[in-house]
């Protein structure tokens, strides 16, 4: 049977994409979050 | 300790992918593309546990009102969904070259996408209703509903007959192949349960500060 290893690198590509933009909307909801926490606390 | 085992994480899936890609031989009969292997089956069986987290977290809401066991289920229901998802597209990756098609509708492949489909349902239903007490405790018992297709999903292979091969790993007898498989498998399979427990941390956290944030 032929090796086809692009099905491989397919396989591995999409779930390691997946799982980096899955990591980035967690960084970026937390940069946010930083953010919106920074705004809205009590002024000295 | 979340960063930690962030990194932890990290290496783990550098050592998974050194070992599925370099270090694990080639398949007899598949050739390389068995390959696919060491990611399709490790990110089933980290599902399972997303799922399986899922409900047990729902239950103790239900029991207790305790919000963050609420917090547990949303954020293992999130990487639950994200795994599944990648896990049925791997197997179609895996099957065209193989089977000789994309999908089919045997057992194993209608019951996972079953499974898909009710966790998707359920991260619809948390997004859809307002009052955050309703969803919770709606989805708790979609949760626990949705976790009993999970056994069904594993022993579909066993109850009908199905163009998918029996498990690899979770079967009587245990592992039956050759340690050169049984130990990158493994690797794998340790990498992406670290890879789900950090991304459940992150996201409990996220999910708490929100709730800090409205409150």
């Amino acid at each position: 049977m032929p090796d086809n290893w692009g099905f491989v690198a397919a396989a591995y590509g999409l779930t390691a994409v997946a799982l980096l933009i899955y990591w980035r909307r967690l960084a970026k909801k937390e940069r946010e979050m930083e953010v919106f926490k920074r705004l809205t606390a009590p002024r000295p | 300790m979340v960063k930690a085992l962030g990194w932890l994480a990290a290496a783990s899936v550098a050592a998974g992918l050194v070992m599925a890609l370099g270090v694990a031989p080639r398949e007899v009969t598949q050739g390389n593309v068995q390959r696919i292997m060491y990611v399709h089956v490790p990110l089933i069986l980290a599902s399972y546990l997303a799922f399986v987290v899922l409900a047990v977290a729902s239950l103790v809401y239900l029991v207790r009102r305790d919000e963050a066991a609420d917090r547990v289920a949303h954020a293992s229901g999130e990487v639950g969904v994200m795994f599944v998802g990648l896990g049925i597209a791997t197997g179609s990756i895996w099957g065209k070259p193989t089977w000789g098609t994309w999908w089919t509708w045997d057992a194993r492949l209608t019951s996972v996408a079953i499974l898909f489909v009710m966790y998707l349902g359920y991260l619809l239903l948390r997004g859809t209703i307002e009052d955050r007490e309703r969803a919770a405790r709606y989805c708790a018992v979609l949760g626990i509903v949705a976790a009993l297709d999970i056994p069904l999903v594993h022993f579909s292979v066993y109850w009908w007959r199905t163009l998918h091969q029996p498990p690899s790993l979770m079967k009587p007898g245990g592992f039956t192949g050759s340690s050169s498989i049984l130990w990158p498998l493994l690797v794998n399979l340790i990498a992406f349960v670290l890879l789900y427990a950090y991304f459940v941390a992150r996201r409990v956290r996220l999910l708490r500060a929100e709730a800090e944030a409205v409150a």
